[in-house]
């Protein structure tokens, strides 16, 4: 036993030592390090390892080609963890432990708050791939450093309204996680509607909590105000616990629902199968089977050639564009120095794979709108997809 | 008292850290004095009274989000605001305790628990006031610690100064009453001693530090998040405290030095950290019974004292 | 708000029943084996993820055969036991002569053990079961409706609650294990294999996990992070219901779900909150919960 002990000891007095002496990654010369903090671990993973994919397909692209300023690109992953003290400490740690010169990542919107916050102190530049918050860059929060390249909670509200005013319905509920995300696109919604169609009215609206695994009380509740339509920002697996409880209830035939929250993405379809509700509109950050660009047809077959995958994920977008931006913009700037890069990045415009994509100079959010369209059981694949369905710019949307 | 060196070489050698040149290393330092304050101040109740609290990141919380919104909102300058903050945190702490230390063992560590999560959720909803899950942003280094290496001194001497006192308490007559009662608290009520005002005041006193760790930690990442009351917190400082060393001051200290290193060092290696942490922990469980600290202590004292071994 | 329609209470009830079930299943393991082995097993959430992955493995095993839920929730329930077992024997027993914070924390560990082994088994993708056709669809119930799984669900639980009635209270076996729960050490000195008796209680209670696992996953998402969501819902359970009380578990998962259930009616926007309230005064009115014994020494 006390050999065991003596053992154990130093082992662990050796992991401190190799640990703490450890060279700090200091940026070589040679390689581009960009810190990608992500959530890999527990209920997020869903969405970030996805989204690191396809970063790391951007990565692997631009380094066969030659790179950036005939320089490697290179990717610097950690876990997030899905909490805003370790997205704290990840991205000090990538800054500077490991030397990055960029940051790219966060998934939800503290993290991205938090990221945010070290991106301001370390004075790095820090492209936001998947956090919706709007706090990040609104007048008063937005700092030089910081960027946004998904969609914003206002977009996707006021995208929802746009096919809900279409409806011929005046009697709206809705339904929402109760914190920040569900409450600024429902919000915005509900604005957004009332502008497009004054005589719509809000017959309630539900506020499950956040990670709510029974919803039949919200399910029973909202039908007894009897709505024409509902509009939902339950997202990801919370929309998959929705739908499956709502089934039996006839929810989806008694009332239209539109929900955003990516609820039609391939993936929610694949999941749900046969218990994916038929004529449910909704949104997906991408999807493989539509090509708004002929350059998405291409996207979509290295993505499903990279990853392996019979059906391309539709969250590798957000990586992938984020990154997109940083690497044009640092071939503009012609070096990657912060402030050049960010001169650089405030209006640039790319060619991605679902599009235009600009960087608006005057608050650092991209014009990132979102594949919008309604569901429906087709031949051509196992599961139902969104048909008809179009992409939806931001910039009409956007303030 | 032989325990006072270990303590005080620590600092002198923490205060030399700056010199080393990362300033990384002046965050993860940092990061480890808030920690270990936090972890000992824990301890007060764990190791020393016998009360195991599932809820101290409650006052952690509380001690945060006071100092930050003194700072942001009302324009406060920070040593007052910070002292706001574990003030307020030991308010807390009376007004829970004294439902709590009326329950023994695990109805003790649930209310405890139950408390922190009602922390967490009026943190999480009250938008107004805290900016709910998305948090309270923009509370930077105050003016006159605007560089790491100046907050990071900062927080070890507010760290060492409440290290301390913490110290001071736990030798005194005061400390050793509760080792008493956590020896036996029926002996102790026999012999006159008002068992739960000891140990609410005990309750009090660990959530006054756990405040103040709390604000520290606010200001250090700029931001104040619900998350810093959810059960994970104190799930993460209990560890802390338990495998460096529940029954020796300093243990719950290396406890954090160490759990913070480690988890530095594994996700830098992996991204499948929660089983490496996960099997290191279990591991060290079963090597080390009383914690590394503990294990440190009796392989070095001379003479075996029966009643350090605790298994 | 106009008074709500008798029909619509009664929908009501019957979701807050159905709820109740599924953290009967759950709660119930965790009290059995906090009551005889004393050990809070913080890891009771994993082994109810385990359950669910498992059932969704196996279904999506037996691709195309008619009754597979069946088969695979039985098989995923009992994989669960049988993974509980071996944890008891090689790893658990080691600690039961160390503090119990000791054993907590062995479970804490064995938490972050078993998410990852999940997640590198079946990644970390949203996974679905469909319902059994059997038990698809809904009844009419006044003049609403009521998904039929949610009444199998409602009758089943009494029918497991019977089940263990019957064990505990008529069987030699139910007999020691209630023994256990108020007094071990005589258990030891009375002949019993106390060792055996620990680990047959873990299996059962991880059985019981793993059931509530595999019959949760028609209606739920299949998702790392299953496992943490439930386990502070298993402890408020228990609390009410008084820690080591089999009973109690059922009790408390009954007024636990009316409570979520009618709560959103009452206190729309506080449903975060008053689950930890609820907790919190049961503790201060009455720690033992509805059933539970207080704690000697």
């Amino acid at each position: 036993m006390r050999g065991i002990r003596t053992f154990g000891v130093m082992v662990a007095g050796a992991l401190l030592v190799i640990g703490s002496l450890s060279a700090p990654g200091f940026a070589q010369q040679k390689p581009i390090r960009v810190g990608y903090p992500m959530i890999l671990s527990g209920g997020g993973a869903l969405f970030g390892q996805p989204s690191l994919t396809g970063a790391q397909m951007l990565v692997k692209e631009v380094n066969d080609k030659g790179g950036v300023l005939g320089r490697n690109l290179e990717l610097v992953v950690r876990d997030s963890k899905g909490t805003p003290e370790e997205a704290t400490r990840v991205s000090r740690e990538l800054v500077l432990k490991e030397g990055v010169d960029f940051l790219v990542g966060g998934l939800t919107s503290a993290e991205g708050i938090a990221i945010s916050a070290v991106a301001k102190e370390q004075k790095v530049i820090y492209i936001a791939a998947i956090p919706k918050t709007t706090t990040m860059t609104d007048p008063g929060k937005i700092h030089p450093y910081v960027f946004r390249a998904a969609a914003n909670s206002f977009t996707e509200g006021r995208s929802g309204a746009v096919f809900m005013a279409k409806l011929p319905v005046t009697k709206i509920y809705t339904i929402g996680p109760d914190y920040e995300y569900g409450q600024v696109v429902s919000k915005a919604f509900v604005d957004w509607l009332k502008k497009l169609k004054p005589q719509a009215q809000i017959v309630g609206q539900g506020w499950p909590k956040l990670g709510e695994q029974d919803y039949t009380p919200f399910i029973t509740t909202a039908l007894a105000a009897k709505p024409e339509a509902v509009f939902s920002t339950l997202w990801g697996g919370h929309f998959v616990t929705f739908a499956k409880q709502a089934k039996p209830y006839g929810f989806f035939e008694k009332v239209r629902v539109v929900t955003a929250g990516e609820g039609g993405s391939p993936e929610t379809a694949m999941a749900l199968k046969d218990d994916l509700p038929l004529g449910l509109i909704s949104n997906s950050y991408d999807v493989f089977y539509f090509h708004p660009v002929p350059a998405h047809r291409d996207y979509v077959e290295r993505l499903k050639k990279f990853t392996n995958q019979e059906y391309a994920n539709s969250w590798a977008s957000t990586g992938y564009i984020a990154m997109q931006f940083l690497v044009e913009a640092v071939r503009k700037a012609g070096s990657t120095d912060t402030d050049k890069v960010i001169k650089a990045l405030e209006g640039l415009t790319i060619d991605s794979p679902i599009g235009k994509q600009t960087m608006r100079a005057k608050d650092h959010q991209a014009t990132r709108g979102q594949f919008w369209g309604t569901t429906a059981k087709v031949p051509e694949y196992p599961f139902p997809i969104m048909r008809p369905v179009e992409y939806i710019p931001a910039d009409d949307l956007m303030d | 008292m032989w325990r006072l060196p270990w303590g005080v070489f620590a600092l002198l050698a923490a205060g030399l850290l700056p010199l080393a040149g990362s300033r990384f290393y002046l965050y993860l330092g940092t990061d480890i004095a808030i920690m270990a304050l936090f972890a000992v101040s824990l301890n007060l109740l764990l190791g020393y009274t016998g009360l195991v609290s599932f809820g101290q990141a409650a006052y952690f919380g509380i001690g945060a989000y006071t100092c930050a919104l003194l700072m942001v909102r009302a324009g406060i300058p920070f040593i007052p605001s910070l002292l706001a903050g574990g003030l307020l945190a030991a308010a807390a702490a009376f007004l829970f305790g004294s439902f709590c230390i009326r329950l023994t063992q695990i109805y003790f560590a649930m209310l405890t628990l139950a408390f922190a999560q009602i922390v967490w959720a009026a943190a999480f909803k009250w938008n107004s006031l805290t900016g709910g899950d998305t948090g309270l942003t923009g509370v930077p280094f105050p003016g006159f610690l605007d560089s790491p290496a100046r907050f990071y001194y900062f927080t070890l001497a507010v760290v060492g100064i409440s290290l301390a006192l913490l110290h001071r308490v736990v030798g005194s007559p005061f400390g050793r009453m509760l080792v008493t009662i956590r020896e036996n608290p029926e002996r102790a009520e026999f012999i006159g001693v008002h068992v739960r005002r000891y140990e609410l005041a005990a309750f009090v006193i660990a959530g006054f530090f756990s405040g103040i760790a709390g604000g520290l930690f606010g200001v250090f990442n700029h931001s104040v998040f619900p998350d810093f009351s959810y059960w994970t917190k104190s799930a993460e400082v209990l560890i802390m405290t338990i495998l460096g060393g529940m029954y020796t001051f300093l243990g719950p200290a290396v406890g954090a030095g160490i759990l913070l290193s480690l988890n530095m060092l594994v996700t830098s290696y992996t991204e499948y950290w929660p089983l490496v942490l996960g099997l290191i922990l279990a591991a060290l469980l079963f090597l080390f019974p009383d914690g590394v600290m503990g294990f440190l202590q009796t392989r070095f004292r001379r003479h075996r004292h029966p009643e350090a071994r605790r298994a | 708000m106009s008074l709500p329609d008798p029909s619509f209470l009664v929908i009501q009830f019957l979701s807050g029943l159905t709820a109740a079930m599924f953290l009967f299943l759950i709660a119930s393991g965790l009290s059995l084996i906090f009551g005889v082995l004393r050990v809070l097993n913080f890891a009771h959430g994993s082994l109810y993820m385990l359950g669910a992955y498992l059932t969704y493995g196996v279904v999506a095993w037996l691709a195309n055969t008619p009754e597979r839920f069946w088969v695979a929730a039985l098989g995923g329930s009992i994989g669960v036991a049988l993974i509980g077992g071996i944890i008891e024997r090689t790893l658990l027993r080691r600690l039961y002569g160390r503090e119990a914070l000791y054993q907590l924390l062995f479970t804490y560990a064995l938490v972050l053990i078993i998410s990852d082994a999940v997640k590198l088994l079946w990644g970390t993708g949203q996974l679905s079961v469909s319902r059994p056709p059997i038990l698809g669809g809904s009844v009419p119930v006044f003049d609403q409706v009521f998904p039929r799984y949610n009444i199998f669900v409602i009758v089943l639980g009494p029918a497991i609650a019977l089940l263990f009635w019957f064990v505990l209270h008529r069987t030699r076996a139910g007999r020691i294990i209630r023994a256990a729960a108020l007094d071990r050490e005589m258990l030891g000195v009375l002949g019993v294999n106390v060792d055996r008796l620990y680990t047959a209680v873990f299996i059962i209670g991880a059985w019981l996990a793993g059931l509530g696992g595999a019959l949760v996953t028609p209606v739920v998402t299949i998702v790392p992070g299953m496992d943490v969501e439930v386990i502070v819902n298993a402890f408020i359970v228990v609390v009410i219901g008084g820690l080591g009380s089999f009973w109690g578990a059922l009790l408390g998962a009954l007024a636990l779900g009316q409570v979520m259930s009618f709560g959103i009616l009452i206190l729309p926007r506080f449903s975060l909150v008053f689950v930890y309230v609820l907790m919190a005064v049961v503790l201060v009115m009455r720690p033992w919960g509805l059933l539970g014994k207080p704690l000697r020494g």
